[in-house]
């Protein structure tokens, strides 16, 4: 036993002791107090989100695309729903099995059924649908609705996918969908609500965006705004209610300015033949016809295509997704005539009364070259009216021969040559139109007068796309500048007052006129074959577009039997005549003359368009 | 002190304890419906629990502290025991044998090391002269250093290490001479990278490296941690309110109903709901704080003083752990956590303090 002394002192060391600890644990209790307090009030607001964050699943609904209409309010593309097989993988136990039952009544290719297995088990994990096939047929539909009790896992649902009647006809003007490469799908989620989220398809083949035509110029307000459902979930993903919901705003209908049945004129008079159709409405300056041929169907292109016709699409020597319209590279031959008629008063080297003597050739005078007329023998006296008429190209290669390089270029830059022309179209080629220091820069080679003279006929180095030669017919029809060229309606775009045609009067454009129409009209003309066909007055100037350069109509036979080395035949037209509404311009590649077989192409166009 | 006395018998209670840790079970059992998702069963198995653990504490309180000084040694050796068997025979359960099944009940023997720890050195060394001599120092060391290893035998380091302090606790206050306190302080400190090294396995080395940044890897490691946080800050002040706490509903917050049942009742009754809870264990903490020094004799007052401690230990390294200061190491939190035997324990440790703190030595008058 230990004394009452001892008793005391260890009372108080005891005492002492506990304080200590006490102490110690105090510490430790206010360190736990401020923690909890950083916790819930001082950073409040950040666990708040985080918690939010936690247990909100976002996922964005997909907008409609808007659909796309012609002039006259007729569809040209639209989203008509598919039913497809839709598949809930957390209620499937044994997929290959699931498969296998579901091949019995509906085929499933192996594509498909690969497609399925690699997704299938983070679908399952999260609860979310997987498609398991998609447009169903009715027979289809049946035969699983006959079995639906089988299999409470699985069911038909609508999606839609993207259509057009003309699947054949409009496909370069207006383009196809198609899934977004990885930049393009960057931009869609960025405009997205949540910026890398699940999303409700509300189309069969999942993300979409245009590719080509107008479905790709006018991408962002065809697609609309993606709309969002927010659901509950728990730790593991599992979707447990939805919270809320916000219905996406729709993708904005398309109203262009084309008119179907012109392409369906241009699409049955081609044929199918390589070439292009282009009609403005000269007021406006509205496409009214963008065709290019051979073309493909955009409705497999945009709801899924077999690699092997994607193969021999791409293979098809006659390149059908070549937009012929927008890149085709012409030389404009003939068709250029006008311009340098224009180009010719303009600068006083010519007038109307200025007159030559054709002996069917133009011989360089610098080193005797000579430069040959399409008729042997020549067209006698001509003056511009003439030559425009019988197409004289010894007019114009001397003519050319007298004019500055320089100014000549700047002239045909004027109508649209060497530029692009069009506002909205989508990957346009700007042609050309060659100069000195092009061809030093590109060829490395000096200008010689020669390749002047050449330019005198749209020859040589200078080429034209379709639309271009559109886009110079109009403003040839128009007597001056016209809008630039538009695939959209109502476009309020200004005409560009800059360009002028100084020193060409109103009588000189009459004159004009009076010629091309004449090109038809006159019996000497070189399309008056065209004259019964049309009924009214329709002004034009043919081209025969020279993909081998030649000495003789004799060489021409023999590299004719080539059907690629033979010329392009090349129509400018625009009527009707005088007050002309539409203008237009068509390449038949390798058709040869441009009169006879391009000519009638653009007189059923224009009557098309007219009517 | 306080006693009712009846014809037949003395009825022995501190209304404190009773009242606060009567309180503090039915806000466990209230916090617990909703930690487990409104499960009756659980609710109805833990009721079960909290009622004979109130039982049993009062019963506990009854008997006299000289009781205890002598079964301590018994009650000491038999719980080492039963851990010898759980090792043996034991459940395991993750690469752990902790448990014993006794058919009704699992029991955790680690437990009640605990609480047996403490008495039996009280009862050692509460005769002993100031300073505790070199002789009593390695015996109460070699006692407590048996205990503490065969729970790391287990492996259990959480329990093992708050036996460890439960018995360094009453040597401290028994009087352990400062020079060897100062010695005992630098060779830890000088072992650290043994311990390190030798005592922890590689998981537990990754939770105290987690706890310095749980953001390295917030899904895997940091994923306990990272949520308990979120649960705790999204309380705000006055919480989600009851049962709409999202990470506990959702899943988010691992083990709500044990270890991490803190962070449901922070983020369902925010700041207020858990400065209540630790104003009540703070209450407890200061009774007892009370007691001790009130205590009849030095028996009880290291019995108080080493019981006591071990419940504020629980609650720290509980709440340490859920608020991200320690690392994570099993531990519940007292009255509040499901769970058997470490329930069962504090009821039984609060019984004894009870006990110690009720009787008075009768002095002649």
């Amino acid at each position: 036993m230990i004394d009452l002394q001892e008793r005391f002192i260890e009372r108080r060391s005891f005492i002492y002791r506990l304080f200590i600890v006490y102490f110690m644990f105090g510490g430790l209790f206010l360190l736990v107090l401020y923690q909890i307090f950083q916790l819930q009030v001082a950073n409040y607001s950040e666990y708040e989100i985080a918690a939010l964050e936690n247990k909100t699943h976002e996922m964005n609904i997909q907008p409609i695309r808007g659909v796309i209409y012609d002039r006259d309010g007729k569809i040209l593309v639209n989203n008509i729903p598919t039913f497809n097989l839709i598949s809930i993988p957390n209620k499937v136990d044994d997929p290959e099995n699931f498969i296998n039952n579901i091949k019995n009544f509906i085929d499933i290719t192996n594509e498909e059924e690969n497609i399925f297995y690699e997704k299938f088990k983070r679908k399952a994990r999260y609860n979310r649908e997987l498609v398991v096939k998609t447009d169903l047929n009715k027979q289809q539909i049946a035969s699983f609705q006959v079995r639906k009790h089988n299999f409470p896992n699985l069911f038909v649902e609508k999606r839609y996918s993207r259509h057009s009647d003309y699947p054949n006809i409009l496909s370069h003007a207006l383009g196809y969908i198609g899934s977004p490469s990885d930049m393009e799908l960057a931009n869609i989620l960025s405009e997205a609500i949540h910026p890398r989220q699940e999303t409700i398809f509300s189309y069969a083949n999942g993300f979409i965006s245009g590719k080509s035509g107008i479905e790709k110029t006018f991408d962002d307000s065809l697609r609309g705004d993606f709309g969002e459902k927010i659901y509950e979930v728990d730790a593991r993903g599992k979707l447990l209610k939805e919270i809320s919901h916000i219905e996406p705003s729709e993708g904005k209908n398309i109203f262009t300015s084309l008119d179907l049945g012109s392409h369906i004129t241009a699409n049955n008079a081609l044929e199918g033949r390589m070439g292009a159709v282009v009609a403005v409405e000269i007021d406006t300056g509205a496409i009214v016809t963008l065709f290019s041929s051979p073309s493909y169907s955009i409705n497999s292109l945009s709801n899924g295509i077999s690699n092997n016709q994607f193969d021999a699409l791409i293979k098809d020597p006659k390149k059908p997704f070549f937009n012929r319209a927008l890149k085709g590279r012409y030389p404009p031959a003939s068709t250029i005539k006008p311009a340098l008629g224009i180009f010719g008063v303009q600068n006083k080297l010519i007038d109307w009364d200025f007159s030559i003597d054709d002996p069917g050739f133009f011989t360089l005078p610098e080193d005797g070259r000579v430069y040959r007329g399409w008729k042997k023998g020549g067209h006698g006296k001509v003056d511009l009216d003439k030559a425009l008429i019988v197409s004289s190209n010894t007019f114009f290669f001397s003519l050319a021969y007298r004019s500055n390089i320089d100014d000549l270029a700047e002239h045909l830059s004027k109508f649209g040559f060497g530029k692009k022309v069009c506002l909205d179209c989508f990957d346009e080629d700007e042609g050309l139109i060659p100069n000195p220091q092009w061809k030093r820069n590109k060829l490395n080679s000096g200008w010689s007068r020669g390749d002047t003279v050449n330019l005198g006929v749209g020859q040589g180095y200078m080429v034209a796309t379709p639309i271009q030669l559109a886009y110079y017919s109009s403003i040839l029809a128009n007597k001056g500048p016209i809008n630039e060229l538009s695939l959209i309606q109502n476009t309020t775009d200004n005409i560009n007052s800059s360009m002028h045609f100084d020193n060409f009067q109103s009588s000189d454009w009459t004159q004009l006129h009076k010629a091309m129409t004449d090109v038809i009209d006159s019996p000497a003309g070189t399309s008056r074959r065209l004259k019964d066909l049309k009924s009214f007055q329709v002004a034009a100037k043919s081209g025969t577009a020279e993909l081998v350069s030649l000495d003789s109509k004799e060489d021409y036979l023999l590299i004719r039997e080539n059907e690629t080395q033979r010329d392009h035949a090349i129509m400018i037209a625009f009527g009707p005549m005088p007050k002309p509404r539409y203008a237009v311009s068509v390449v038949i590649e390798n058709g040869e003359s441009g009169g006879a077989v391009a000519g009638p192409v653009a007189i059923a166009v224009l009557k098309e368009l007219i009517k | 002190m306080r006693l009712l006395k009846f014809k037949r018998f003395n009825f022995f209670y501190d209304p404190y304890l009773l009242i606060s840790i009567i309180l503090l079970s039915f806000i466990g059992l209230i916090v617990l419906y909703s930690a487990s998702q409104e499960s009756s069963s659980i609710i109805i198995k833990q009721s079960i629990f909290v009622f004979f653990g109130i039982i049993l504490m009062i019963a506990v309180s009854q008997p006299d502290p000289a009781f205890y000084k002598n079964i301590s040694g018994l009650f000491l050796v038999s719980s080492l025991f039963l851990i010898v068997l759980t090792i043996l025979f034991g459940n395991e359960v993750n690469g752990a044998k902790r448990w014993l099944d006794l058919g009704f009940f699992t029991l955790q023997p680690s437990e009640l090391v605990k609480i047996a720890l403490p008495i039996f050195l009280a009862s050692y060394l509460y005769d002993k002269s100031l300073p505790i001599n070199l002789k009593d120092t390695i015996f109460s060391l070699l006692i407590i250093g048996i205990s503490f290893r065969l729970i790391v035998f287990q492996p259990d380091l959480g329990t093992s290490i708050v036996v460890l302090l439960a018995g360094s606790y009453v040597l401290f206050l028994a009087g352990l001479s400062w020079r060897f306190i100062g010695s005992a302080f630098a060779i830890f400190i000088l072992s650290l990278p043994f311990l390190w090294n030798n005592l922890l396995v590689p998981f537990q080395r990754q939770r105290i490296a987690t706890l310095f940044n749980p953001d390295a890897d917030p899904f895997g490691t940091g994923w306990n941690i990272t949520q308990s946080k979120i649960a705790i800050g999204s309380g705000g002040i006055f919480g989600k309110g009851y049962g709409s706490g999202s990470q506990a509903h959702l899943d988010f917050l691992p083990e709500t109903k044990t270890d991490f049942i803190f962070a449901v009742i922070a983020e369902e009754f925010g700041f207020f709901g858990t400065l209540i809870l630790l104003s009540i264990y703070t209450f407890i903490v200061f009774r007892c704080f009370y007691l001790s020094f009130n205590a009849r004799d030095r028996f009880c007052r290291l019995t108080i003083g080493g019981l006591s401690l071990i419940f504020v230990t629980t609650i720290f390294v509980n709440l340490g752990m859920v608020v991200g200061i320690l690392p994570v190491v099993g531990m519940p939190l007292p009255f509040i956590s499901m769970g058997g035997t470490s329930l069962l324990s504090f009821y039984i440790a609060f019984g004894i303090i009870i006990s110690m703190a009720s009787h008075k030595k009768l002095i002649q008058q």
